[in-house]
């Protein structure tokens, strides 16, 4: 660079290019450890989040209306009585076992082995890989639960016979 | 002039510079709305894959489901002879009724979803290990309290949906031994589903439950906030997502040959 010919770098005359490292150091290369502000950078994800789950019932509210059958009538039953959906996996596995197994003792057991979770598993790993036996526990009992709601809520008809959800559709929300 | 930087303002938000982060850390700490998150998070948290947002989705929900609720009350008399009567007239006479009815029933669907997968995700990133055993038990009793608050809403319309999910739901309490019976007898006060029942939902629903549901909430936020720092200020108590590893952030000294194992 010859001392005739002066360079602009935005606005301002170079006069020279100094090898090494920058005055100010090397720039940070932020880590996932590394702590930033709430606001806004938390802050605003949680609004975008809460606007467009709040968008979403909306909608759903305009789409589908809520169900009202016919007036209570305790003399009436219908076929097949159904609990909520969240009930479901019960009300099939009630179908199964004798209630006192699956209206008490798996409910009891799932309800205690969820609070005694934390206190069961000591492995101080966070990674899926260094904790298969927990990881590999809760995705059957994940399966399973999922599995028996989705059988209890639509695959079920009248007497709680096995149906076919696209033949005859029995769920209720 | 902005607001916060007059008289009134200064002594409102009490932090009118918002130049550095220091300040605006200064501004959030002493701000009401902002208290109940932590002033500062570590980067991790902010990705969609950190948390799916599933808390925040469950909260939003219950705001929803507390506002359209309280529309709903207004028109709505708990008693077998009015019930179904005042679903009616809201369905059909009351401004935007039938709408904010559905978007009541749709999120307390979504909720008992949202707050199910938010206990799996928390599951899945070992976010409930030491010391955060014990608001995963809180997390615990929020699912319950929104299923039961799902239930006992599940009475009030008072049709055959309402009245013979509910009758199959509280038989099974009949099957708990030595308390089971009794305890059905408390829950729908009488032999069968009828008017005790109604208002015993109805105030279970409307006010018992919500109560203790937002209760444990502020534990659980509270729990939240204090916590959210927590692997930069206590590298030791195995958080990290190397947690385990030989030498990874978060690991407990000398933990890395113990991680392989349950």
């Amino acid at each position: 660079m010859s001392d005739t010919d002066p360079r602009e770098v935005e606005g301002k005359r170079l006069l020279g290019i100094v090898p090494g490292q920058p005055a100010t150091g090397e720039r940070k290369v932020p880590e996932e450890q590394d702590l930033v502000t709430v606001w806004p950078h938390l802050l605003v994800r949680h609004a975008v989040v809460g606007v467009a789950v709040l968008l979403f019932v909306l909608i759903l509210g305009i789409l589908f209306d809520a169900p009202l059958r016919e007036v209570a009538n305790p003399f009436e039953t219908p076929n097949p009585e159904k609990a909520p959906w969240y009930f479901a996996a019960l009300q099939e596995l009630l179908s199964h076992f004798h209630p006192l197994v699956a209206g008490v003792l798996v409910p009891g057991a799932v309800i205690v082995g969820m609070i005694a979770l934390p206190y069961i598993d000591r492995n101080p790993a966070a990674r899926p890989a260094l904790r298969k036996v927990a990881v590999v526990v809760f995705t059957s009992f994940l399966v399973v639960w999922i599995l028996l709601t989705l059988i209890g809520f639509a695959f079920r008809g009248e007497n709680w016979g096995w149906v076919w959800p696209w033949d005859e559709w029995h769920g209720e929300l | 002039m902005k607001l916060r930087e007059t008289n009134v303002g200064r002594s409102i938000f009490r932090s009118p510079d918002r130049k550095t982060e220091r300040d605006r850390a200064a501004g959030h700490w002493s701000s009401f709305l902002l208290h109940i998150y932590p002033v500062k998070v570590r980067r991790e948290e902010l990705h969609f894959r950190y948390s799916w947002y599933l808390g925040v989705a469950s909260t939003v929900l219950l705001a929803s489901l507390v506002v359209s609720g309280v529309y709903l009350m207004f028109f709505y008399v708990p008693s077998p002879t009015t019930a179904y009567g005042d679903m009616q007239t809201i369905q059909t006479e009351v401004a935007f009724g039938q709408f904010i009815r559905n978007v009541h029933r749709w999120s307390a669907h979504l909720m008992v979803i949202t707050v199910a997968a938010h206990m799996a995700r928390v599951f899945y990133r070992g976010a409930y290990k030491p010391p955060r055993e014990f608001n995963w038990v809180i997390g615990v009793f929020l699912l319950i309290l929104t299923l039961l608050l799902s239930f006992t809403g599940y009475l009030l319309p008072w049709d055959q949906l309402a009245y013979w999910a509910v009758t199959v739901g509280t038989s099974m309490a009949d099957f708990v031994p030595f308390i089971g019976g009794s305890a059905r007898e408390v829950l729908v006060g009488g032999d069968q589903v009828g008017a005790a029942t109604l208002i015993r939902f109805y105030v279970l629903h409307v006010a018992l439950l919500p109560l203790i549901m937002v209760a444990f909430l502020l534990v659980h936020l509270w729990r939240w906030r204090k916590d959210a720092m927590l692997d930069q200020e206590r590298p030791g108590m195995g958080l990290g997502p190397h947690a385990g590893e030989e030498g990874g952030v978060g690991a407990p000294p000398g933990s890395g040959k113990q991680g392989g194992g349950e």
